[in-house]
């Protein structure tokens, strides 16, 4: 067993409609039943995750769409002023495959979310799950710190080779995105079996951990259920000695003054 | 038809390498970002699993493989040793057997090219090996005569894409070639991680418990055991977690005092020394036409 601190960042992906507009047009006359799972987020899905978030102390980073963020204002800003890291997640859950007007879309994006927390966003990630490195060279143009996409390492690394200087990748993991799991209908026991076998052995070899919850109904965590699933894995996680669970910002803190390894 | 079901088949038994009742191989199929950029996607994101395998997953099977004492054998697409020569040379100079896995994981038929995609990996993994690659496999299961053709002439002598069978055995094809290749086949659908971690989402206890059950079952016919990893994430075993049901999984098997874990070169080279006791019935099979 390695010895040291294992790192641990509770991720959030603010997807509410802008996922179904993505997926099914954005006339809001069909906007109903099995085409507006997403408006679970903004009606109960945030507020009770946070709400849990809040009980139990969590701090995440939360990565909002430029969308979500403009029909949501004090949703955000709420989120914000809870102490959890306000980050971007594109404008509205468009792939970035270097089409026209994906630059335009992250200037954008990035305007609205510092005029609505007051700070630039530090980090980014990818709405679909799909980048280019021009995506990331234009975030670096933007002063943005890390990129959270990828999940591809045990650790974060930086992203020179990747067109990014200066920037580091904070790297997910697959199989700990609650979206993963869900979407393909996983029972709570299924992925409650799923993320301790992958976790334990993770945090026996100390690597950095980052999870992904999302405050839907359908393929997301904010079901009372789903949420009691959470609680416990949380307890669970929290009772382990030599864990800090830390926000993507404060991950990069720890990078800086040399606490949590990143690769070169 | 009582005589074809009489003639005991599926029990047929072999000596085998180190003289236990059953052989294992342990092999790694690399399948780095090359299977990204064959599809033509930019390995980044969702589709930046095969990073892992250079970074992480491969010197994670390197170590574990140190630990529990067994060589294994890693398929390498040409491509990823082009880009990550010194960790083929590390895991040569570790023990570890090489072969050959397409250039881009090409997961189709390459019609006309694929003389020349074998010839441009053979080339590539050469160098490196400081000898030619004498296995192949398949990456994503085409294989046609084209391919047994060029895999002859090439010099390899071993195949492992085939899944008709559970033993080894001397290919039957082609007509035209004097040699024939020894056929290790692979099961990707039971031996094989990703139909667990991608088909159907299995978390890895209940991996583990599966090919624990392959391998009684196995052993009970005095068989042969390949076992099929991806060092990578999302369909593959690269996590601490995965490589950890495999460390359990080959230590209950070597526990059992039943098994010796072997490379596919040198279990090749012990069915070439007795190519007899591994041919097939042919006629009675009635397969028609070429065969593995």
């Amino acid at each position: 067993m390695a010895e040291g601190t294992c790192f641990v960042t509770f991720t959030v992906n603010l997807q509410g409609m802008s996922v179904d507009r993505a997926l099914h047009g954005d006339n809001p006359a069909k906007h109903f039943g099995g085409k507006a799972h997403g408006r679970y987020m903004a009606s109960i899905g945030a507020e009770r995750m946070y709400g849990f978030f809040r009980s139990e102390g969590l701090k995440t980073t939360t990565f909002v769409p430029g969308w979500e963020a403009e029909q949501h204002p004090e949703l955000v800003r709420a989120i914000a002023a809870e102490g959890h890291e306000i980050a971007a997640h594109g404008y509205a859950h468009e792939d970035y495959t270097n089409a026209a007007g994906e630059a335009d879309l992250l200037a954008k994006t990035h305007g609205i979310l510092t005029d609505l927390t007051g700070a630039a966003p530090r980090g980014w990630r990818a709405p679909t799950g799909l980048l280019e490195h021009e995506t990331l060279a234009a975030l670096a143009g933007l002063g943005y710190a890390y990129d959270a996409s990828n999940q591809d390492d045990d650790f974060p690394y930086r992203l020179e080779a990747d067109g990014a200087p200066g920037m580091i990748e904070l790297p997910q993991t697959e199989i700990l995105i609650d979206a993963e799991l869900y979407s393909r209908r996983a029972t709570h026991s299924k992925l409650r079996k799923w993320w301790r076998e992958e976790f334990m052995a993770a945090y026996e070899e100390r690597i950095y951990v980052q999870f992904t919850l999302t405050p839907r109904a359908d393929f997301g965590s904010a079901r009372a259920s789903r949420l009691a699933v959470l609680k416990d894995f949380l307890d669970e996680i929290r009772a382990l000695p030599d864990v800090r669970i830390v926000t993507c910002a404060e991950a990069l803190g720890c990078i800086e003054d040399g606490t949590l390894f990143c690769r070169a | 038809m009582s005589g074809r079901l009489d003639s005991g088949i599926t029990t047929r038994t072999h000596e085998w390498p180190g003289g236990k009742r059953c052989v294992a191989v342990l092999t790694v199929d690399f399948d780095g970002d090359c299977r990204e950029v064959g599809r033509k996607e930019t390995p980044l994101g969702k589709n930046s699993h095969g990073r892992y395998s250079a970074k992480c997953g491969v010197p994670r099977y390197l170590d574990l493989c140190d630990e529990l004492g067994i060589k294994a054998t890693y398929f390498v697409p040409g491509y990823d040793a082009e880009k990550h020569p010194d960790l083929v040379r590390e895991i040569i100079a570790r023990g570890h057997e090489i072969a050959a896995h397409g250039y881009v994981h090409e997961g189709w038929d390459p019609g006309e090219q694929e003389p020349a995609l074998l010839k441009k990996s053979h080339d590539i993994l050469t160098p490196l090996m400081g000898k030619p690659p004498r296995g192949w496999r398949s990456p994503g299961g085409s294989k046609t005569e084209v391919t047994m053709r060029t895999l002859i002439d090439l010099g390899y002598v071993y195949d492992s894409s085939e899944k008709d069978y559970d033993l080894p055995f001397t290919a039957h094809g082609p007509a035209d070639r004097e040699n024939k290749l020894i056929t290790l086949p692979n099961n990707v659908s039971s031996l094989d991680d990703y139909p667990f971690y991608r088909v159907s989402y299995t978390p890895p206890s209940e991996v583990l418990a599966h090919w624990k059950e392959e391998w009684e079952a196995i052993r009970a016919e005095n068989g042969f055991f390949d076992l099929t990893v991806h060092p990578r994430v999302g369909y593959g075993s690269g996590s601490p977690a995965r490589v950890g049901i495999i460390r359990d999984l080959v230590k209950h098997m070597q526990d059992s005092g039943d098994v010796t874990f072997v490379t596919l070169e040198e279990l090749a080279d012990w069915c070439i020394a007795r190519r007899d006791a591994f041919a097939r019935d042919w006629e009675q099979e009635n397969i028609g036409g070429t065969h593995g």
